[in-house]
């Protein structure tokens, strides 16, 4: 599959440069037409081809829900290639460590590390009730400077008048309010 | 007529097992999902899905290409995959000479538990630990890898 790949992507460069050789090379930007194979395959160097990859493209991604991405993590180093002639023998034969760099070598971050909880949650509980408080606070300093003071009707004196007022006129007296009041006795039903 | 009925009966005495067959017996099983449907609901049942997967991994000229791209399949379905899967997964990937891809399949298959894992994941090691122990292959935990070990910065939160 990786012959197949560099087939192709040599195929498609050739084709580009047939395509392009008799325009003025002041119309040609071959930095923008290349193929997308070309294009990844100049980003990810040295790296194996190992899959298809979620859609096709030789890229590298962690996600739990598609575990095998198309690319190996790292680049082939010498100590990686001495390593996978390691790995072609038995591997009971590997020590814990070797089998750690083949882990890493193939892939970025482990489903635990991947899944590890990031703590978010905290600054974003913080940042909600930091922005509740300064609403209140907000709001306090509304009301000392820029509301004007209340009408006198709302003092404690005009509000009771106002209520024996309703009384008087029998407000609401079939389910509401002076339903609850005894005009007999002038109080108050229990 | 009750003489001849009599011998009648006698010779299905003898022939019981020809006679006497239940008549759902008689009906062939039917022939792996040949059967042509409409839509795409699947008509396959569970062994003959396991059997497809396990002869899959089992091919002995398996390239990693398509090793990962079953593993992946597996990772996109609604289920766990049955040990007899795993066993075949792990020894295509002793073939391919891959030993991070058994590790991380493990990972994988551990992560499809959701959150029934500590029922599930436990039977699964327990089911697969001989071929692990004859591959030589360590569990995710026996690595390590059950906590995280390397802290990523999310790029999203570089500034």
């Amino acid at each position: 599959m990786n012959k197949l790949h560099r087939d192709i992507s040599s195929m498609a460069g050739h084709l580009l440069k047939v395509a392009t050789k008799h325009l003025p090379s002041r119309y040609v930007a071959s930095r923008i037409f290349i193929p997308s194979v070309a294009y990844h395959k100049e980003r990810i160097g040295n790296r194996e081809v190992v899959g298809f990859g979620l859609n096709g493209e030789p890229s590298y991604i962690d996600r739990t829900d598609f575990p095998m991405p198309a690319i190996r993590f790292k680049e082939n180093s010498q100590e990686i290639i001495t390593l996978r002639e390691k790995e072609k023998d038995d591997w009971r034969k590997l020590t814990m460590d070797e089998k750690k760099a083949l882990y890493r070598a193939s892939f970025c971050q482990t489903f635990a590390e991947m899944k590890a909880p990031t703590g978010e949650w905290k600054s974003v509980l913080a940042g909600t009730l930091v922005a509740m408080s300064l609403t209140i606070w907000i709001y306090v300093w509304m009301k000392k400077f820029v509301y004007q003071p209340m009408p006198e009707s709302f003092s404690p004196e005009r509000k009771a008048a106002q209520f024996q007022r309703m009384i008087d006129l029998r407000i609401n007296p079939i389910e509401g309010l002076t339903s609850n009041y005894d005009y007999e006795n002038n109080r108050w039903k229990d | 007529m009750f003489r001849i009925a009599i011998q009648r009966g006698f010779s299905c005495v003898k022939n019981i097992q020809s006679v006497i067959i239940p008549y759902y017996a008689k009906i062939q099983p039917a022939a792996v999902t040949s059967v042509r449907s409409m839509s795409k609901h699947s008509t396959e049942t569970d062994e003959e899905f396991d059997a497809r997967y396990e002869a899959y991994f089992n091919r002995t000229d398996i390239d990693g290409w398509d090793v990962r791209k079953a593993m992946n399949d597996l990772q996109g379905m609604d289920l766990v995959p049955e040990p007899k899967i795993m066993i075949a997964a792990l020894r295509a990937c002793r073939r391919v000479n891959d030993y991070a891809l058994a590790v991380r399949f493990l990972e994988a298959v551990k992560d499809k538990c959701g959150t029934r894992m500590k029922e599930i994941y436990p039977f699964l090691l327990q089911e697969v630990r001989p071929t692990l122990d004859e591959l030589g292959i360590c569990t995710p935990e026996e690595m390590g890898y059950d906590k995280p070990e390397l802290h990523l910065e999310n790029v999203y939160d570089i500034h």
